[in-house]
């Protein structure tokens, strides 16, 4: 089993002249095929006006990790990091960081990525903002 | 003998293992499809949107097709129409990508009218985006209608996109057919083993050692394309194993979309038996086993996995073993066998027979009647007899699906 923790962004595209951003992180014990607990997750909302770059996509990351109570590698699709090769964004991070890889992995992707997608349209609807 | 000249563009910064790891790839599928390889060219940058390769390396390469004159260019990377169209028109030589060489292995091998269907339909996918490009690069003179303000485009992508409907509907119906068959199967009590794995792993190779069949296997990628399925003895069960087509890197959506009734076998089985080369070095295995994640992960539900490291007999046993150590986190449950050799099934059989879906263990009277040794007979078939008495009534223990043991008994109950 391996401790791993999935995280996603959704919204990083313009709305209404800026960034609306939500950032989810599920903290989960995975093997190759499938996942084995879900531990934690942690959801955190980020504003910009300037589209995010690697550096703010990683403290983004960061910032969202930090409110788990699990430790475990990051992991996250490597699009989330504009396809840099993963040493560099390894170099980059406090913590393991790796691109998913296998079925368990990318299972618990696929929850963060619900999660963070779903989080940002009840915000949305919430704030009436459309 | 068909000949032609490959050709790769590197992506800058990618590592050189990678790159030719991808070009022996390429080299072994041209094989495959019947090519002799006259020369290879690369070229590391980004794509150039006319030509995909440099204007200078371009003009190299068409002094090469003058020289050696193949009947064509293969290219690794995916081309769009108008580089095509470019390519072959400085070159003066029918240029494919490595999809249509793909696409030419699959209709080479394609024997039955279902994987004929198959090759179709993936080749109008291939196709469709492209159509109106190439009937407007072709037409470039004519147009048709009153005053000419007609266009053949339309009508083209309209007739590919009917076909493509026609063959879907068609496929669909085999599609059925064969899930009811699976249905079956499974009502009968059979379990289901499916083989994947990366082409070229060794599954035919493997399926042929443990169900002692012919099917043909050999050094060359692609070799499978239709599934078969045999019937295998694990510890007093029968269960059915069908060996499948091999994933291969960047394999494009809407090929697995065409080739999904073939891929269906792996992910409605029991237990998928998830072939690797051990004998190639481990960067390739790993890269090897992330496609098969990538291909079969969205896909799959519910179902085991067993890792198969193969050809066993041609590494060390310390190296092996480093191998599975590494990999352990994307290979689960991990076991190694020599297909050729027959060494290690009986623990790939132990494995299979611990993951199978339980069954339960009952002891029932049956009365002594024609209809009561029709019952006998019909327990022998579906389940593992562990013991017969034969007295007054017929006293049988055995182990079956918990399906087949409630029919059983409501069956003695019936006779009684």
């Amino acid at each position: 089993m391996f401790d791993i923790i999935a995280v996603d962004i959704s919204g990083r595209h313009k709305l209404h002249e800026e960034y609306l951003m939500v950032c989810a992180a599920v903290a989960a014990s995975v093997t190759a095929d499938h996942i084995e607990k879900v531990k934690q997750i942690t959801i955190r909302t980020f504003r910009s006006k300037e589209a995010p770059d690697v550096h703010d996509v990683v403290k983004m990351v960061e910032n969202t990790v930090s409110a788990l109570k699990f430790k475990g590698t990051i992991v996250t699709e490597s699009g989330d990091m504009y396809n840099k090769p993963q040493w560099v964004i390894d170099s980059m991070f406090f913590q393991d960081f790796k691109y998913q890889e296998s079925m368990g992995e990318r299972r618990c992707m696929e929850i963060a990525h619900h999660v963070s997608l779903g989080a940002r349209k009840l915000l949305l609807k919430e704030l009436e903002i459309h | 003998m068909k000949s032609a000249i490959l050709v790769k563009r590197n992506e800058p910064r990618e590592e050189d293992k990678r790159n030719q790891n991808q070009m022996s790839e390429l080299r072994e599928l041209a094989e495959a499809a019947g090519y002799e390889v006259l020369g290879e060219l690369t070229q590391t940058r980004y794509p150039d949107r006319k030509f995909h390769l440099g204007r200078g390396k371009l003009d190299e390469l068409a002094q090469i097709v003058a020289d050696l004159v193949p009947d064509k260019v293969i290219f690794y990377n995916p081309l769009t129409t108008m580089q095509i169209y470019n390519i072959s028109e400085t070159c003066r030589c029918e240029t494919i990508d490595k999809f249509q060489l793909i696409l030419e292995i699959f209709a080479t091998r394609a024997t039955t009218h279902r994987s004929k269907l198959q090759v179709e339909l993936a080749r109008l996918e291939y196709e469709l985006p492209r159509a109106r490009a190439v009937i407007s690069l072709l037409k470039k003179d004519e147009r048709p209608g009153f005053m000419g303000l007609g266009g053949y485009e339309d009508s083209y992508a309209q007739d590919v996109k009917n076909r493509m409907i026609r063959i879907r509907k068609e496929l669909e119906t085999i599609k059925k057919d064969n899930e009811s068959l699976r249905i079956l199967r499974h009502s009968r009590g059979f379990s289901l083993l499916a083989l994947a794995g990366y082409t070229n792993a060794g599954k035919s190779t493997l399926f042929n050692s443990l169900v002692d069949e012919e099917v043909t296997a050999r050094d060359m990628l692609f070799t499978t394309l239709l599934p078969t399925t045999r019937s295998l003895n694990v510890g007093g069960r029968r269960v059915l194993l069908t060996d499948t087509v091999g994933f291969i890197e960047d394999l494009p959506h809407w090929m697995v979309d065409a080739f999904r009734s073939t891929l269906e076998e792996i992910f409605l089985a029991d237990i998928v038996l998830l072939v690797v080369d051990a004998s190639e070095p481990l960067e390739t295995i790993r890269n090897k086993l992330l496609v098969c994640h990538q291909t079969m992960w969205d896909q799959m539900q519910d179902v085991s996995i067993v890792t198969v490291f193969n050809k066993k007999d041609l590494v060390c046993e310390e190296e092996l073993h480093m191998k599975i150590q590494e990999l352990s986190y994307l290979a689960p449950e991990p076991v190694a066998v020599s297909a050729r050799n027959m060494d290690g099934f009986d623990e790939l059989k132990s494995r299979i027979d611990n993951m199978l879906p339980v069954w339960e263990r009952v002891s029932l009277s049956i009365p002594m009647s024609e209809e009561g040794m029709s019952l006998l007979a019909w327990i022998f078939d579906e389940g593992l007899v562990h013991s017969v008495d034969y007295g007054d009534n017929i006293s049988v223990d055995f182990e079956a699906r918990e399906k087949i043991i409630s029919k059983a008994i409501s069956m003695v109950e019936k006779l009684s």
